[in-house]
């Protein structure tokens, strides 16, 4: 505690000329306390004394006072206490010490199952939230429909203009590089039949079902479903949406309903953006690949595809992004208080929503394939 | 408390030199120097936007000051290691800033478990007495920072920052957000280690109460300059802004409860 000086601080346990009695020199401190009982405890192994000579000690702090004092509740005499460290070790002393409770120890296998039925309880009752929140955002998605006043268009455009314009250029290039990816495995693949000109089959048909709405879905939900739920939660940790209910406005048309109207205009108007950068990719390393020119390419993807490849593929973004847009929000809404909470909501909208866009995506697959679409 | 009984103190622990801080074209200080005294109790007062805050990192080295220097122990204190700074200084954030992902005893044995060997049994026996000395039961240790409220944040953060026994604690606004009760009991806390560790404080605050009642002396900042001297001469002082600070309606309760505390000592 009086001086901390540059060198490690250093402590000796001398033992008397007449070898009964332990002197502590030096500094009896934290860093040194590890040393200090191990040295005590051999001391004592030799000698039958139970004094403890504390004249030479120079500083001591706290932990230091307090291995005095568990000595002298066993008994072990302290002579020769400087004045400076008596305050110090009245104080350790004076406390009523009681050791730190333990936190109660269940067996792992009580744990995993206490674990199995906690995640279950919780996806079921996030099942429930979903459809009810699902079913509220609907609700006042109509009202605005049939109150045109109060759709917030100001909001609308500023929510399609943030997950929309300004995802152009991720959402593009991600677009290129998947049909490069898929156009290289299909030459690779279908070469050893020489049929490496079902490749361009392969691409335009598989951005156009498939993989353009998916990547695009996937890009907006990490970038504007995570943005919903900060941006609301950010409120709800800092009261604004109470604020907002006490001014009698309703969240739900304040911020929930721009933002899931803006969002399902936006995505398939990208995924449709991201057809064609998905298509111009395909060209592009058609050239490389294949040595087709970009006519014969689209003349070839022309035959390849139909309407239905196109539409199955821009029927799906409108329901994806409302998904997006509904848990996004929802997490928002579900922060409580603290910043840490933010970042969890986050977290659990992005995976849910990924999660749940993938589902859908399966699902539609297997119905447009009993439709024969 | 009797902070008017203590001694004399005489020998710099702390001392600024010319600081000087700016953001852009705006200063915040310019030309602030102070020295604060071992085993004082040294109050930094001024009024919200004052440059409290961006003077207490500059002092504990967070910041890096435009000009001037910030000496601990004799030293620089960009110069010292990171493990020496933590054994010299001690800091209470204004909002505990407790690692909120560790029990409250997890966040005292954090730096002792950094810096020492001790087995883990030793290292609990420690923390559950810094926890007794910052008035908490060591029930709470198992606690964690979310499930604690204003007063028990501070006194967690308080037991925290004693962890390896600074000389220095440096205290942003220990009782801000606080009820008076509450408030009362941490300046209590202050006076009481700062009586029986040894140990100098400075706090920052614009609570008067902490400011009569605990501060050996006190440095305002008004307008990028600092302005030193014990309370008593301070309230003397004819500068306008100081004399409204410290004799404005909310200093009368203030100034009854220094009467009270320092007319018994």
């Amino acid at each position: 505690m009086q001086r901390a000086s540059s060198q490690p601080p250093s402590l000796v346990l001398a033992i008397s000329e007449s070898g009964d009695r332990l002197t502590l020199k030096g500094a009896l401190t934290i860093r040194t306390l590890a040393e200090a009982e191990k040295s005590l405890q051999a001391g004592w192994k030799q000698r039958k004394s139970r004094a403890l000579d504390l004249g030479e000690l120079d500083s001591l702090d706290t932990p230091g006072a307090l291995l005095l004092c568990a000595l002298r509740s066993h008994d072990v005499e302290l002579t020769r206490i400087r004045p400076e460290h008596k305050a110090l070790l009245d104080l350790v002393c004076g406390l009523e010490l009681k050791p730190l409770p333990k936190p109660p120890y269940i067996p792992r296998w009580r744990e995993l199952i206490i674990q199995l039925g906690k995640a279950a309880d919780e996806a079921w009752q996030d099942m429930l939230d979903i459809i009810t929140f699902v079913g509220r955002v609907a609700s006042a998605i109509v009202h605005a429909f049939l109150h045109p006043r109060e759709l917030r268009l100001p909001s609308i455009s500023r929510q399609v203009s943030e997950t929309g314009i300004n995802a152009l250029p991720i959402v593009g290039l991600l677009a290129v590089m998947i049909a490069v990816v898929i156009a290289y495995q299909g030459v690779a693949q279908l070469r050893p039949y020489g049929g490496e000109d079902l490749t361009i089959d392969l691409v335009a048909v598989s951005v156009l079902r498939e993989m353009g709405v998916l990547i695009t879905a996937i890009m907006v939900a990490g970038r504007s479903g995570s943005a919903f739920t900060a941006e609301i939660g950010v409120m709800k940790s800092r009261e604004e949406i109470d604020a907002l209910k006490v001014m009698g406005l309703d969240p739900m048309a304040m911020l929930v309903v721009p933002r899931v109207i803006g969002i399902v205009i936006t995505l398939p108007l990208l995924t449709f953006y991201a057809d064609i950068m998905g298509l111009l990719g395909g060209a592009l390393i058609g050239k490389a690949l294949l040595g087709v020119t970009p006519t014969q390419y689209f003349e070839h993807a022309r035959h390849a595809v139909d309407g239905s490849d196109f539409f199955v593929g821009l029927f799906k973004a409108p329901i994806f992004a409302f998904v997006i847009g509904v848990i996004g929000c929802m997490h928002g809404l579900r922060v409580s208080g603290s910043a840490e909470s933010v970042g969890r909501e986050t977290t659990r909208s992005v995976v849910k929503a990924i999660f749940l866009v993938i589902v859908l995506d399966a699902l539609f697959s297997i119905l447009f394939e009993k439709l024969g679409l | 408390m009797a902070a008017a009984k203590r001694s004399p103190k005489s020998e710099t622990i702390l001392s600024a030199r010319g600081i000087v801080n700016r953001f852009g074209t705006q200063v915040v200080h310019e030309n602030v120097s102070l020295d604060v005294l071992r085993g004082e109790i040294f109050g930094i007062a001024g009024g919200s936007g004052s440059g409290k805050s961006v003077l207490l990192k500059t002092l504990i080295g967070l910041r890096q000051p435009n000009a001037g220097k910030v000496l601990l122990d004799g030293k620089a204190i960009e110069a010292i290691g990171p493990a020496e700074r933590a054994s010299l200084i001690g800091v209470l954030f204004q909002q505990g800033a407790l690692y909120s992902s560790l029990s409250v005893a997890q966040n005292i044995m954090l730096p002792i478990r950094e810096y020492t060997d001790l087995p883990p049994a030793d290292q609990e026996r420690i923390a559950a007495m810094k926890l007794e000395l910052a008035g908490m039961a060591a029930e709470t240790g198992i606690k964690f920072p979310a499930q604690l409220s204003g007063g028990m944040i501070k006194r967690a953060a308080f037991a925290r920052a004693l962890a390896l026994d600074p000389q220095i604690l440096f205290l942003d606004e220990p009782t801000s957000d606080l009820d008076p009760l509450t408030a009362s009991g941490i300046d209590a806390m202050i006076g009481q280690l700062n009586q029986s560790l040894g140990v100098t404080v400075v706090v920052v605050t614009h609570d008067l109460t902490t400011l009569f009642t605990l501060c050996d002396r006190v440095g305002v900042l008004v307008d990028g300059k600092i302005t030193i001297d014990t309370l008593d001469k301070l309230l003397r002082s004819d500068h306008p802004w100081i004399h409204d600070f410290l004799h404005g309606p909310r200093a009368q309760g203030a100034l009854t409860a220094r009467k009270q505390s320092h007319g018994n000592g």
